[in-house]
């Protein structure tokens, strides 16, 4: 059952009005359908539209034209006063992290629960629970600007993952993280998916090709959708070799592999 | 009970974020204190200035004593035809009984001084009102007045009346004036201050919004750190007036011994307290919302 859909999504940036001159493209023209429980990796070089992408879900920004639906619902036809309903079903995570760097790590997470208006009990309670699911202490009282980078983006995953959502986006989430920490937190994420959360990663590591197993790769360049291997039938276990996998789209995004096509 | 629980984490977040900046808490606080002070004391010498004013009787143009015994019939036509007269708003009739109950509310603190004293020694009255645009012509009234057999005497405040009305009337613009340009103050200042915290937060903002805050969740601690600034600020404008009537009071009595012979100065009363309170906290509460709307869009 989809869970997102692109439709013909276009967006830019800038002064004037939308196809106006004066604009930046970001995204043209993208269309994609994701099944719910997919892993999703999204790539592309900087600037191809990544995070762009991402924040159209989250609704931060609006298309110039298109849909996006989340759970069959087009999102940019909501009011405003309902989209916060829509980011607590859509978990967010980010390269900088984003925590409240003097606050602990059960601070954080409770943040995500408090505005749920749930009572502190229980707040406390699945607080607690989002970051032992991390495996992080959920009594430490470290504020969170000293705990490691690989520590904080657990934090960032247990605050994302607090109020249970149908969908975790994950901005370069290793981006900031050396190779052994990339690898947990991958392996964190890859946890989640197995618990039926549909998870997008927009990252250009290779690390994450190498490492993850995608369902789902969304390759973009220039803020086009240039390659999509939901599209094409899923990958046979005696596949040729040749077939777009989440390795070759790495080696692509490094310039080596067959999809040269991207730029 | 959801939103009750979500009042509780916006108090408890916007009282997290005073402590943070306790300097530029106090600092807006007492700015805010001051500009409440001045409104204070205008409103203060306004209401008390009224309050004299009642008990002289200077907003009754002309009185009219009647002479004893009248009978009751005649006493009505002659109410009846003074309050046919175009320049006359209303007419009061002050029974001996109700003239003595004015007495010994006058005498305030002493009742004792009449005790005992048939309120019939006191002459009935009829208090002639008249528009203030009228009071000047209260003496051709009063002439008017004094050929009736029935009165024997007649007081017109007159010109008098005019000028304590006008100086009322003035006294009530500069209290509405100051109250206009202290709130002004108190926005300007609680907007300020708002704003420092908001950029001071903005990271906290960003957060809360995207783990989905709703605008009120999202702007309502720094909604309770404007009525907080604001009700602190006039609750403490209130409590330094009051010490500093405390302190005035005898000193002013004693000068003005025969404007206060009828009654002493008054405090602003509970109530009056609470709503200069409450228009400080209603200022905050502006202040702050004007500050953060910028903060709120999705």
């Amino acid at each position: 059952m989809p869970i997102l859909e692109f439709s013909g999504v276009t967006m830019s940036y800038g002064n004037g009005a939308a196809g106006s001159r004066g604009r930046t493209a970001a995204l043209k023209d993208v269309s994609f359908v994701t099944d719910e429980g997919s892993f999703v990796l999204l790539t592309g070089p900087s600037g191809a539209g990544k995070s762009t992408l991402l924040k159209l879900v989250l609704a931060s920004e609006r298309p110039d034209a298109g849909t996006i639906r989340v759970a069959d619902r087009d999102i940019h036809r909501l009011r405003k006063s309902s989209i916060p309903y829509l980011r607590r079903n859509v978990g967010a995570v980010f390269q900088d992290f984003k925590l409240l760097p003097d606050a602990s790590p059960l601070e954080n997470v409770a943040l995500a629960l408090q505005v749920l208006g749930l009572p502190p009990a229980e707040v406390d309670l699945r607080a607690r629970r989002a970051l032992t699911d991390v495996e992080l202490d959920p009594n430490t009282r470290r504020s969170s600007r000293c705990l490691s980078g690989g520590e904080q983006q657990r934090v960032a995953i247990a605050r994302a993952l607090a109020g249970d959502p149908a969908i975790l986006l994950a901005d370069e989430p290793t981006g900031n993280l050396d190779p052994r920490l990339s690898r947990e937190i991958l392996d964190l994420l890859q946890a989640v998916r197995a618990r039926g959360t549909t998870v997008v990663i927009a990252t250009h590591d290779p690390l994450v090709f190498e490492h993850v197993e995608a369902s789902q790769i969304l390759t973009l360049a220039y803020g086009r959708l240039v390659a999509d291997t939901a599209a094409v039938a899923p990958m046979p276990a005696d596949a040729p070799a040749g077939m777009p996998s989440a390795v070759s789209i790495a080696d692509t995004m490094s310039g080596a592999g067959p999809i040269g096509a991207v730029a | 009970m959801r939103v009750l629980h979500s009042m509780r984490y916006v108090t408890q977040r916007g009282v997290r974020g005073m402590a943070q900046a306790p300097l530029v808490q106090l600092l807006a606080v007492a700015t805010i204190a001051v500009c409440m002070l001045l409104l204070g004391c205008v409103l203060l010498v306004w209401q008390n200035a009224r309050s004299i004013a009642d008990r002289w009787g200077v907003d009754v143009p002309v009185t009219a004593y009647l002479v004893d015994d009248v009978p009751a019939d005649r006493v009505a036509a002659l109410v009846e035809r003074i309050a046919a007269l175009p320049q006359v708003e209303r007419v009061d009739v002050i029974t001996p009984e109700l003239a003595m109950t004015r007495l010994v509310e006058g005498l305030g603190d002493d009742p004792t001084l009449v005790a005992g004293i048939d309120p019939s020694v006191l002459p009935t009255s009829l208090e002639v009102m008249m528009p203030p645009a009228e009071a000047a012509t209260a003496e051709t009234l009063a002439a008017e007045l004094a050929a009736e057999p029935d009165v024997e005497d007649v007081v017109a405040a007159g010109t008098w009346v005019a000028r304590a009305q006008a100086l009322l009337e003035t006294l009530r613009s500069i209290a509405l004036g100051a109250a206009a340009l202290v709130g002004f103050a108190c926005l300007t200042i609680v907007w300020s201050t708002i704003r420092l915290a908001v950029y001071a937060r903005r990271a906290e903002i960003q957060i809360l919004r995207l783990v989905g805050g709703t605008p009120s969740f999202v702007h309502g601690p720094f909604v309770v750190e404007g009525f907080v600034q604001g009700a602190l600020g006039a609750g403490l404008a209130v409590t330094l007036l009051y010490f500093g009537f405390d302190a005035v009071e005898p000193l002013l009595a004693d000068a003005f011994a025969l404007a206060f012979a009828a009654g002493g100065l008054r405090f602003l009363s509970p109530l009056e307290c609470a709503a200069v309170v409450g228009f400080g906290a209603a200022l905050g509460v502006l202040g702050s919302r004007a500050a953060v709307a910028r903060y709120v869009e999705t």
